[in-house]
């Protein structure tokens, strides 16, 4: 017996130029490797920083978003807690976000700077009208975590 | 890296000179269905080879080419990956070697310094850089969402999945650090959608007011809707061959004496305080005063450190002391109107702090001192992303040989493209044009390129 036509309908969308519609509906399997720490530790209340352990190396700041290693000399790092406040550098009310975005519009994103951390880790302010140099602490995501950059987010302090 | 050793800062070399032969490109446009994107690359690439006055056929011309290179942003948005391939068969071009580049917004710019290097090394002596974007299959918030995958995905495309957000970020920054009127950032929007005006190819032409501007939807606070660079379709070809060739294709070719990359950490969390790098015509004196007052770090959010990597490499490499004096005209990567003035400064318009003046002083107007972005750039003419900073040379080198009228100004050019030539229609070439600029830019600063184009 011959094999039958496949049976989903590919949606026109236009006639002319012929234009049909292709669905996408998979997921990614997505794995954090050694940056699954950092992520595990906002459950925990944490906010887990790296740092370098080559004795030899000069970079001896942390780093925020972490990094299993250094950048300056690729040897492995610790983790170590940093501070939970900290200082708005810059922050922006997005109106028009993208189609992933979990968060509503009129979000408003944040980059913050802690004591002793040589980044700027950017996040969102939960609450409060952000301007720069704002003082704001941690809060974290625990009840129905996303395990995405989003269960950690500030206040004003 | 924050700390250069001695081969970090080597000044690139060519083993033999460069030169650009022609262009040629489509209209772009926010949909374009009409034409798949196989369709698109032949008519952009046959505009290369059979418009401009070369003294070869298109046939001869086609049996030059030794090598290729093609430039596409994102497989997201064709849906088709190794599309290269297919382009490279459907331009009939096979079983001739050809290297796809990705640099996210720069890989225009990316794609001529990778035929650049093959010409320059020997490898190869005809080279067609292709590129390409195809951004209309998706509607433009999955579009965002899909350029904000070109952010960590780990750490910061969560964080509103749009990339205007990020530059947002900057923006706010720059100005909190700088103080920048408002009508100034405005002044540039209205510049480049005003110049788009007089260009057939360009998608986004405008006249607008300072009001126009500022009174628009905001996408990310500060940046409106009109502040922003257009989502494109569309394609662009350029020519690139040593210096034997180029003379038998063309009497009018032009010399690419420079043309360098930089980079910089794809999250802008992640720079670090580092001493400025010093420009030719900036000298340590020039910031003495610099880190007084908002103002304590380099490159922090305001500066792009590739930026100022590429204008670094590349001025050294061709000479250029003082960018605008020596360039007559300049092709910027205004994705956004902030990002703009930023780079006024990373490329040594004006030292740090001051970019504004660079728009303020009116030397960035055609009849000025620097003409820049007579294209209508990012924010007027087009953003296919693959095709940007093709496109930008293109430009450069019709004005580079005095052509840009039989381009821009041909009432049939207007009507292929279903336009019609304005009323108040205005020559934008910029007389007495010798030698050009063009920046090509990605991410927040993750890859930029700095091209020299010149008269021989």
């Amino acid at each position: 017996m011959a094999n039958p036509w496949p049976t989903a309908q590919a949606e026109v969308i236009s006639e002319s130029p012929l234009a049909i519609k292709n669905p996408k509906t998979w997921s990614h399997y997505h794995t954090y490797g050694g940056w699954g720490k950092f992520f595990q530790g906002l459950q925990q209340k944490k906010l887990l920083a790296t740092r370098c352990t080559n004795a030899a190396c000069g970079e001896k700041s942390l780093w925020l978003p972490p990094r299993c290693e250094c950048v300056d000399c690729w040897h492995p790092t610790e983790w170590i807690e940093a501070p939970q406040s900290g200082e708005i550098v810059t922050w922006s009310l997005v109106k028009y976000p993208g189609e992933l975005f979990r968060l509503p519009a009129d979000t408003t994103l944040i980059s913050v700077e802690l004591e002793g951390v040589c980044t700027k880790l950017m996040s969102w302010l939960k609450d409060g009208k952000a301007e720069i140099g704002m003082k704001v602490k941690a809060v974290f995501n625990t009840d129905a975590p996303t395990n995405t950059i989003l269960d950690l987010a500030w206040v004003p302090a | 890296m924050i700390r250069f050793g001695p081969g970090n800062l080597r000044i690139p070399k060519f083993e033999r000179p460069v030169y650009v032969v022609a262009g040629g490109m489509t209209d772009f446009r926010k949909k374009y269905p009409e034409k798949n994107t196989c369709e698109l690359v032949t008519e952009a690439t046959r505009m290369a080879f059979e418009e401009n006055d070369l003294k070869v056929s298109a046939e001869e011309l086609r049996r030059e080419v030794n090598w290729c290179v093609y430039s596409q942003f994102a497989d997201h948005f064709g849906d088709q990956l190794l599309a290269a391939s297919k382009v490279h068969d459907y331009l009939g071009f096979d079983p001739l070697g050809n290297i796809e580049v990705k640099t996210g917004g720069a890989t225009g710019g990316s794609s001529v310094l990778a035929a650049a290097q093959a010409v320059a090394s020997g490898y190869a002596s005809c080279v067609p850089v292709v590129g390409w974007e195809r951004m209309d299959e998706v509607p433009t918030k999955v579009g965002n969402s899909y350029i904000a995958s070109a952010a960590c995905k780990d750490f910061e495309s969560e964080l509103g999945w749009m990339y205007a957000a990020y530059y947002a970020l900057m923006a706010q920054r720059y100005q909190y650090e700088n103080e920048v009127p408002r009508e100034t950032l405005a002044k540039i929007a209205i510049k480049n959608h005003g110049y788009a005006r007089f260009s057939p190819y360009s998608q986004n032409p405008g006249e607008y007011t300072v009001e126009d501007v500022l009174n628009n939807d905001i996408v990310s606070d500060p940046l409106s809707v009109l502040e922003c660079c257009v989502m494109s379709v569309g394609a662009a070809t350029l020519v690139l061959a040593d210096e034997e060739t180029a003379y038998r294709l063309s009497d009018n070719p032009m010399k690419l004496s420079a043309i360098c990359g930089g980079t910089h950490t794809l999250r802008t969390a992640d720079r670090r305080n580092m001493p400025i790098l010093l420009l030719p015509n900036e000298t340590e004196e020039t910031y003495k005063e610099y880190f007084n007052g908002r103002r304590h770090e380099w490159p922090g959010f305001s500066s792009f450190l590739a930026s100022r990597m590429a204008a670094y490499l590349a001025y050294n490499m061709a000479g250029i002391h003082d960018p605008v004096e020596d360039f007559d005209i300049l092709e910027t990567h205004d994705a956004f109107t902030i990002s703009d003035i930023q780079t006024y400064e990373d490329i040594g318009l004006r030292p740090y702090g001051r970019g504004r003046e660079f728009i303020e002083s009116g030397e960035a107007y055609h009849g000025a001192k620097l003409p820049t972005n007579m294209s209508g750039g990012l924010i007027g003419s087009m953003h296919a992303v693959g095709a940007t900073g093709i496109f930008q040379i293109i430009e450069l080198l019709w004005q580079l040989q005095g052509k840009w009228d039989k381009y821009h100004a041909d009432p049939e050019i207007w009507t292929k493209y279903g336009k019609k030539k304005p009323d108040d229609f205005k020559s934008l070439q910029v007389d007495g044009c010798k030698k050009g600029c063009a920046i090509s830019h990605a991410g927040t600063g993750s890859h930029v390129t700095c091209a020299v184009l010149e008269k021989p």
